[in-house]
């Protein structure tokens, strides 16, 4: 089999030069020019050829090069969908907990918002936006007491304006983790 | 000299190929199914399609990303699993759309030759 060392140090190489690709995306490059290297093989045997490891791993050129070939694209990026060109970046190195954390950080936001908005409705007298220090804060509150020295903004504009924030934060979290599966295996 | 002709020859066929390889691979794809070993053979038999595999395999890939064909590993018998393409609808339709475009250019170029001056080409909107 030492004829086929050649072949191993190629695929091992090559592998290394294609760790940016997601594991299963790299393992499936390398299984088909495997593949297509003893197919190309076994094809010189029958036409009665002499085994010339060397010219067929030529045509595919140095691991490197070729490597690059397949990565590229995570680093020209594809066109993002629109409004989302910062995940282009994010997603090369989306990981599950990046995924759940995500998750939980836009959907604990969107909630916390609705929540504020509809118990604004209920306890209109503790909870509400307030313009304290003169104007130099807004603070949301969820206190008995009113914020000292302040005035409330928005007043009941804090429902509609607080749960829509919140339903827009859910659409872009579900958005954002959409293209983030894509890239999780 | 005939060294230096054949040189021409290469250097003109790779600078084709730059702009005109994906039409040409979705075209072998056709109502084919191949894996790419196929694909490289049926390329080479054409005098000014002699690609290699490592221009062959990332384009696969790429046409594969954009949507343009599908792949699917097959194992038949004994022979080991090979990974078969395919064009999908996209494909199809982005070489009805290229192939359009081809064979305005190759008449638009053949136009051309057949037409050197000094006699003067009546322009259209003239």
């Amino acid at each position: 089999m030492s004829e086929h060392d050649p072949i191993h140090y190629y695929l091992k190489s090559l592998s290394k030069y294609l760790s940016r690709l997601e594991k299963t995306e790299a393992n499936e490059v390398i299984r088909e020019i495997e593949s297509h290297i003893l197919d190309a093989l076994e094809l010189q045997q029958q036409n009665g050829q002499k085994e010339d490891v060397d010219a067929i791993l030529s045509g595919f050129g140095e691991p490197r090069k070729l490597a690059n070939q397949y990565v590229e694209h995570l680093l020209q990026g594809t066109p993002p969908p629109t409004g989302f060109k910062a995940i282009q970046t994010v997603k090369k190195g989306a990981t599950k907990s990046l995924y759940y954390g995500m998750g939980l950080f836009g959907f604990a936001i969107s909630a916390l918002l609705i929540l504020v908005g509809i118990g604004k409705l209920f306890y209109p007298e503790y909870i509400g936006v307030w313009s304290a220090a003169q104007g130099n804060s807004v603070t949301i509150t969820f206190s008995e007491h009113i914020y000292p020295n302040s005035d409330e903004l928005l007043g009941y504009w804090l429902t509609p304006i607080a749960v829509g924030f919140g339903g827009g934060i859910t659409w872009l979290t579900r958005s954002v983790l959409r293209v983030l599966k894509q890239n999780i295996h | 000299m005939m060294t230096k002709h054949e040189n021409l020859n290469e250097k003109w066929d790779v600078q084709l190929r730059k702009g005109s390889l994906e039409l040409v691979i979705l075209a072998a794809l056709k109502n084919r199914t191949l894996y790419g070993l196929e694909v490289l053979k049926l390329l080479h038999s054409f005098e000014t399609m002699k690609i290699t595999e490592g221009t062959l395999y990332p384009l696969l890939d790429r046409l594969k990303r954009d949507g343009l064909v599908s792949a699917v590993w097959q194992q038949e018998g004994e022979t080991r699993p090979r990974k078969y393409y395919q064009l999908t609808k996209q494909g199809e339709q982005k070489l009805d759309i290229v192939t359009k475009r081809w064979r305005q250019s190759v008449k638009d170029v053949e136009f051309l030759i057949q037409n050197p001056g000094p006699k003067s080409i009546q322009l259209k909107g003239e």
